[in-house]
């Protein structure tokens, strides 16, 4: 089973309005991706906001096109590419938030997206932890994940968070206990 | 007692404001009839709050009347925020109107630098006819600051607001007035007797972190309903004005 496989497998055994902490390695970056976009994603017919904190969306972007996922249903909340002063071609399927220490407007953001297509659920895939913990301290961090979440539990929507283990603190673990359902690791 | 305004659980009826969040933290909406001061510096949404207020309330069937002092409706229209549920028949079945102030002190012969007793008298007089005329339900007059600048003496300004209040509330129309602030918050002078009258009281604000630069949100008075008093971080979008609560993380000097 390839790890996308593996991953669309495992979220679809989980029951609605799951929040999801996803344990990757970093060679398993875009394997992961694909699984939860392309694979999952389409079985559970749901649009798909992507918080990237890690790297520029159109990053993501490009690779989506390598791997021909149509981003018709994707839209990305970037809090990156406006600190970095990039004056990259803005995507019209991409929200700006300028710095990743802005939590509330990443809520905001999500929020704004959430009503723009109300029709359809969510699956919220938040692109890491990890870089969100290089620029907010645990507390706020904390705060911001269990409101975060606690929000898209309550309007049944998937939320995926994605933890790099080789950045992972005793911190980041801790926080992601609290705020999840489920852990969940590859094997391959 | 039971008064008419109130319901069968001794709850004020509400005006739904449209906005959840604010909706959210007033349990309802703002009680029918109140007066309430949008307190705020520059940009920080009080002209959106107060436009999507009166939208929603057009939309609702409710007439809704926009007074502008600052600037022409023109240049305000051109430059608001176009929300998705903007409809244009709301201003061509006059459910949703714009006056601009400095016409209406043209009209009455008051168009001067320093109004009298009876020239407030006249001009609120003027405000509750078109009120009337129109049956408003929804009014905002952006802004009261402006107006306070042609009233000299404070005794003037308190009377102004005193029977602006007493009339709007009368006839059952709630009442948004936007108050500007300085840019770090503080009263600008001629403001303060403001809040005291008011029913209401949401301020507005500049909340600097570390940097960031977050629109805050905080109803600190309202007459006739219990309410949040915490602080809460705005978006103004195309899909209305957002709130989500401001995170405290132990990082947020000052309490601010």
């Amino acid at each position: 089973m390839t790890v996308a496989t593996e991953i669309s497998e495992k979220l679809l055994a989980l029951p609605e309005a799951s929040a999801v902490s996803l344990r990757l390695r970093t060679e398993q970056y875009f394997d992961a991706v694909q699984g939860m976009l392309d694979l999952f994603a389409s079985k559970k017919d749901l649009d798909v906001i992507y918080i990237t904190t890690t790297i520029p969306a159109q990053s993501i972007i490009n690779a989506l096109e390598v791997l021909e996922i149509s981003m018709d249903r994707i839209w990305f909340v970037d809090c990156i590419s406006q600190i970095m002063m990039s004056s990259a071609k803005r995507h019209p399927h991409v929200i700006a938030v300028e710095s990743p220490t802005m939590l509330e407007n990443i809520m905001l953001k999500v929020e704004y997206l959430m009503r723009k297509n109300p029709s359809r659920k969510d699956l919220v895939v938040l692109d890491s932890i990890n870089s969100l913990a290089i620029h907010n301290n645990t507390k706020i961090l904390s705060e911001f994940l269990h409101i975060l979440v606690n929000n898209l539990r309550a309007r049944g929507a998937y939320t995926v968070i994605f933890s790099m283990q080789e950045y992972e603190s005793d911190d980041i673990r801790n926080m992601l206990v609290l705020v999840s359902d489920e852990t969940t690791e590859i094997e391959e | 007692m039971p008064s008419k305004d109130r319901d069968a659980g001794g709850e004020r009826e509400r005006c739904i404001t449209g906005i959840e969040g604010i909706d959210h933290i007033l349990n309802g909406g703002i009680p029918r009839g109140n007066t309430v001061l949008v307190a705020g510096s520059v940009g920080t949404g009080k002209t959106s709050i107060c436009i999507e207020f009166l939208v929603h309330g057009a939309l609702e069937g409710e007439n809704s009347l926009y007074l502008s002092v600052t600037e022409p409706t023109a240049k305000l229209l051109k430059n608001v925020i176009p929300f998705d549920f903007f409809d244009d028949r709301l201003t061509k079945q006059g459910r949703l109107r714009f006056v601009d102030l400095p016409h209406l002190y043209e009209k009455l012969g008051i168009d001067k630098a320093e109004f009298t007793f009876d020239e407030v008298k006249l001009l609120v007089d003027t405000i509750a006819g078109l009120v009337d005329e129109h049956e408003v339900r929804r009014f905002v007059l952006d802004s009261i600051t402006s107006v306070n600048y042609r009233l000299k003496d404070p005794e003037l300004i308190r009377d102004f607001l005193l029977r602006l209040e007493t009339i709007l509330s009368s006839k059952g129309c709630t009442s948004l007035l936007v108050s500007e602030m300085g840019s770090m918050g503080e009263a600008l002078p001629r403001g303060g007797v403001e809040e005291a009258i008011a029913d209401g009281v949401i301020v507005t604000g500049n909340l600097e972190r570390r940097g960031d630069l977050l629109r805050t949100l905080q109803v600190v008075k309202m007459r006739g309903t219990s309410h949040s008093r915490a602080k809460y971080v705005l978006d103004l979008t195309t899909g209305g004005v957002l709130l989500v609560p401001l995170l405290k993380g132990g990082s947020v000097a000052g309490g601010a």
